[in-house]
């Protein structure tokens, strides 16, 4: 934190108040009101509710179901931040390497950044189509057939791949750009140290953007658990049935679909104690490296 | 040892010699990514040109773009809904507003709470940043009942307040500017100081004018953040004329598996085109602030 | 423009805005679920009821799916805001009649404003399933469907066989001859409602404890049975050889190839009919639900699908008048005959249905009585409906075990021991909410 600021004492009290009742209005109070949501089994309506304390965290431990879940959400997550992030440090790395058309492939490889998840699974449903899709037909030319929505695996893939694709750009611009702040006096002098190009980029590159790369991987985790929301129902179309499902997808299902507040919540609950753990741990590691350069 | 592999002669060769087998295959590679990126969106883009029953039966197809008007024209134009309210024009209004105002809002709020935790000697400065940092990574989906409750019980539904506000109710911004701010040279804030300048001259003299680069990065990426927003404003939204149009498309492909009518895919594309073009243009012309405040978030 | 014409113009605004509040009607909202074409004949019917009367004025609001109408519905009770009338459909019925308060019935609704009600004037097939215990009806049924089994006509004269009655004539004769004709014998669109659901109360068999759940206490789901077991083998054994195709849990999905006239028989609901005339590509026709002979010889009437319209409580007793005129006016012999014409689903009154027969209407499609037809059926004590908790999960885990059984990820036997499972704790919960 700064040594040099200011001495008064209501001017930074009524900066930060209008974000602090914001936040303690659609934030905290709500958060809370989940947490006590979770030790209840209570009607939607709200006309009649049984305390069960910590019932229904016990009952979603206990289910294999649940379990399930959180598996395939820790097997998504990790496939599309390592295929995003790989493949944009592939691109990052070619793109600031070659001396002309860097700006015209970093326009051309980041406008996808700003495609909805949602809009993303539309077009995703349309490309891995039961029979039709152009995905779904070019797979059957090597003689596989895809089936979105039948087989596990397939709609499994198919939400990877369309969450990889809506990833891409945001790592990749954060890697074009660590790579570009890295001085030429350095560039130049690992040219000379380190005769494989391989050998270069483990050796000095790769450190250099390792900062940018843990940010990303917060950033990748994030989105990979929260963001791929509203591309998920694109892709089952609203109906789960046998297809995989994230943790955050499970929350809406049983508390929107199926208005059990009480499981919903206790969701809603494990996934704030994951992320808080998941802030602290980024903390802990930022911080650090602030000090580190 | 073959010349391309030696990174002094590279180096020293690569204004002579461009077209080196190396810099072919960057480019093949580089080539390859950008179709990647863009081939979906291309294809859904000539899928709009088609009919309904022949998206229907046969999928995505290059078309000779027959349909392309008359389903763009439905996209914008048709009314939908009990009071003709809903077309695609209103809902990209209101998609505007939400995106923007959004924007606004995540700036005004955050860039006042960062200043205050940062240039301040207060000692419960790092308690207020946590209180605020916590919400950063907790997504409005998994409290969002209760959120709806409150907000409901402010008759805040189907206005813009309600729903904008509680989408603001997270840090990003914040803590944006607070990496920026510690970015500045501390010398900076001494000098006004001794110059005699105050706080308030200080945040509107110095610190606006020196942010203007983030201000502009983090502007286009909440504004594409908020435009790109669908479950809350179809929980909060039940005014038809409040729809924005990341949620219109939601209402249109789920007709498509009612069932009981040809789905209307060349009006959901269109509209999925609409609703994607203005945040990709807007990322793109603004690409150089963007990457750059970005970037300088991450200091 | 002139001070005269100014003049003119602003007592026109003056006389319209009182007129408009001597006449100040009396305004309802009714959120629902019917997109797309369904959700035009919605807006018609509302719009006709606003134009032939001057006193109430409805407005429907489309929510999004049933969960969706549902869930925003129920926010919207918690935070006082609820709309009129709340369209509710078949799975989530034990949520809103179990929350007693949250509605008025509709039975109640419509003799506190002087309009007749006559359980009896509607289609034995929809009476009970919105009812509660003791029989009254709760929530007027609207859009009611049923399942019933379409078939390609073309494909059947091909392969030289006639609709299945029982599934083991569809196994032995007409499954056979499709294939070797060249097409898929069998595609469906809803393995819980058509395999389960509608398999108990076609075959009067009990789904679950406690008269199907109507009953006050616990309920628990009786669906680990042999006789659907058997069904679900022979589902699972079909698709193996090539008798029975399943293309996911999406609805569209499976119907889609038999619009495209690749499929020869195809069960979907009696409300599919209105759809399949624009889309199909071959002429068709349908016919009753198939049972299995080895479970019973005397097949009774199946459930009623779709949804109902409910009148939420606390609101004031004008705006209460106004949806009890707008029941009346929609369960008016026109009205049904229209939405009964126009989107397929069945005619909930008798007095519509006879209206539609007089017409002749049934002689130019025979097909669009297939479903009152059935939901006429002899009845039987299981066959009023089924009334469980937490039931939209309890449909979730069904399809997530079938669609396991039929990829083959799961054995017949483990996926309905997981359902039985699964779906009584789901019971036991719901209970509990209600306490």
């Amino acid at each position: 934190m700064k040594r040099a600021g200011f001495n008064l004492l209501w001017l930074p009290i009524v900066l930060l108040a209008p974000q602090l009742v914001i936040i303690g209005v659609f934030f905290y109070w709500p958060a809370l009101y989940a947490i006590r949501s979770s030790f209840y089994l209570e009607d939607p309506f709200g006309f009649g509710s049984t305390f069960v304390g910590a019932g229904n965290y016990i009952d979603l431990f206990s289910s294999a179901q649940y379990l399930k879940v959180a598996v395939f959400t820790v097997g998504f997550t990790g496939l599309v931040t390592f295929l995003s992030l790989s493949i944009a440090l592939v691109l990052a790395v070619k793109a600031d390497k070659i001396i002309r058309g860097t700006r015209v492939y970093r326009t051309l490889l980041m406008w996808v950044y700003a495609v909805a998840p949602p809009v993303a699974g539309f077009i995703g449903v349309m490309i891995f189509y039961q029979g039709n899709g152009p995905m779904t037909e070019l797979l059957a030319l090597f003689g596989y057939e895809f089936r979105l929505g039948v087989n596990y695996y397939d709609t499994a893939a198919a939400m990877v791949a369309v969450a990889t694709w809506n990833h891409i750009p945001v790592n990749f611009i954060f890697f074009l750009s660590g790579l570009q702040s890295i001085p030429q006096s350095v560039k130049e002098a690992a040219m000379i140290d380190n005769r494989s190009g391989a050998g270069r980029f483990w050796d000095i590159t790769f450190p250099l953007l390792a900062p940018t790369a843990f940010f990303l991987l917060i950033i990748n985790i994030t989105y990979a658990l929260f963001d791929t929301f509203g591309m998920i129902d694109a892709l089952v179309k609203g109906e789960p049935g046998n297809n995989p499902m994230t943790l955050v997808y499970k929350v809406y299902v049983d508390g929107f679909r199926g208005n059990d507040l009480g499981g919903s919540s206790a969701q809603s609950v494990i996934l704030m104690v994951l992320v808080l753990v998941l802030t602290v741990f980024q903390f802990r590691v930022m911080d650090r490296r602030i000090h580190y350069t | 040892m073959t010349a391309a592999a030696d990174p002094v002669l590279v180096a020293t060769s690569r204004v002579r010699r461009k077209l080196s087998w190396q810099t072919i295959a960057d480019h093949a590679i580089l080539i390859a990514g950008s179709l990647l990126m863009i081939l979906p969106v291309f294809a859904a883009f000539m899928t709009i040109g088609a009919s309904d029953v022949d998206i229907s039966r046969h999928g995505m197809q290059f078309t000779d773009g027959s349909h392309l008007a008359e389903n763009f024209s439905k996209a914008l134009f048709i009314q939908g809904g009990f009071t003709g309210a809903i077309t695609g024009s209103t809902m990209l209004l209101n998609s505007f507003i939400l995106g923007i105002g959004f924007a606004i809002g995540k700036i005004v709020f955050g860039m006042m709470a960062a200043y205050a935790i940062v240039y301040f000697r207060l000692r419960f400065a790092t308690f207020a940043f946590w209180v605020i940092f916590t919400t950063l990574l907790l997504p409005l989906e998994v409290r969002i009942l209760p959120t709806y409750e409150v907000v409901h019980g402010m008759g805040l539904i189907n206005t813009y307040t309600g729903l904008i506000v509680p989408l603001v109710a997270s840090a990003t911004a914040t803590f944006f500017f607070r990496q920026f701010f510690l970015s500045i040279p501390e010398e900076l804030v001494e000098a006004a100081r001794i110059d005699g300048a105050g706080p308030v001259k200080f945040f509107i003299d110095i610190l606006v004018p020196l942010s203007r680069t983030m201000i502009a990065a983090i502007f286009i990426i909440m504004f594409v953040y908020g435009w790109n927003q669908y479950l809350w404003p179809t929980l909060i939204t039940t005014d038809e004329a409040m729809f924005t149009l990341v949620r219109g498309i939601k209402q249109i492909y789920q007709s498509i598996d009612g069932g009981s009518d040809i789905p209307e895919f060349g009006r959901a594309l269109a509209l999925a085109f609409i609703a994607i073009l203005p945040p990709v243009l807007v990322v793109v012309i603004f690409q150089s602030w963007f990457v750059k405040g970005l970037v300088e978030s991450d200091k | 423009m002139s001070k005269k014409n100014l003049l003119a113009i602003a007592s026109m605004a003056l006389g319209l805005t009182l007129s408009s509040s001597a006449f100040a009607q009396t305004q309802i909202t009714w959120w629902h679920a019917m997109g797309g074409a369904l959700g035009d004949t919605v807006n018609e019917i509302a719009t006709e009821f606003n134009a032939s009367q001057s006193e109430f004025e409805i407005t429907p609001v489309f929510k999004g799916t049933y969960e969706e109408a549902l869930t925003a519905g129920i926010a919207a009770f918690r935070a006082g805001e609820q709309p009129n009338i709340l369209q509710v459909f078949d799975a989530g019925a034990a949520t809103v009649i179990g929350a007693k308060g949250a509605t008025v019935p509709v039975q109640d609704l419509l003799s506190q404003n002087g309009i007749d009600f006559n359980i009896e004037d509607y289609i034995p097939g929809v009476r009970y399933f919105y009812a509660d215990a003791n029989g009254k009806m709760i929530g007027m049924p609207f859009n009611s469907s049923t399942p019933i089994m379409y078939y390609n006509v073309e494909a059947l004269e091909k392969a030289g066989v006639t609709p299945p009655k029982t599934w083991e004539e569809f196994e032995s004769v007409t499954a056979p001859a499709l294939k070797a004709a060249g097409f898929i014998p069998l595609v469906q669109s809803h393995l819980p409602w058509e395999f389960t659901e509608n398999f108990f109360s076609r075959h009067n068999l009990p789904f679950a404890t406690n008269d199907n759940g109507y009953g006050d206490g616990e309920t628990k789901i009786l669906v680990n049975t042999p006789e659907i077991k058997a069904q679900f083998a022979s589902l699972k054994k079909w698709k193996d050889e090539g008798l029975f195709e399943w293309y996911g849990a999406g609805w569209n999905d499976n119907q889609k190839p038999f619009e495209e006239g690749k499929v020869g028989l195809w069960l979907g609901s009696s409300g599919s009919f209105g759809g399949l005339q624009k889309t199909a590509t071959m002429p068709f026709s349908a016919t009753f639900l198939p049972y299995w002979e080895a479970v019973t010889k005397e097949p009774t009437q199946t459930f009623i699908g779709g949804a109902a319209l409910f009148a939420m409580s606390g609101k004031s007793a004008e705006e209460n008048k106004a949806t009890a005129e707008f029941f009346r006016y929609m369960s008016s012999p026109e009205v049904q005959l229209k939405w009964h014409k126009q989107t397929g689903y069945v005619p909930i009154t008798n007095a519509a249905y006879e209206m539609a027969k007089a017409e002749g209407y049934y002689k130019e499609q025979p097909a669009a009585e297939v479903g009152i037809q059935q939901l006429s059926l002899p009845a039987g004590e299981n066959t009023k409906g089924y009334r469980m908790g937490f039931y939209v999960q309890i449909r979730d885990v069904m399809n997530r075990e079938y669609g396991r059984i039929l990829t083959g990820e799961t054995s017949v036997d483990e996926a309905f021991a997981t359902i039985e499972k699964e779906a009584n704790e789901l019971l036991e919960r719901f209970n509990k909410t209600q306490g």
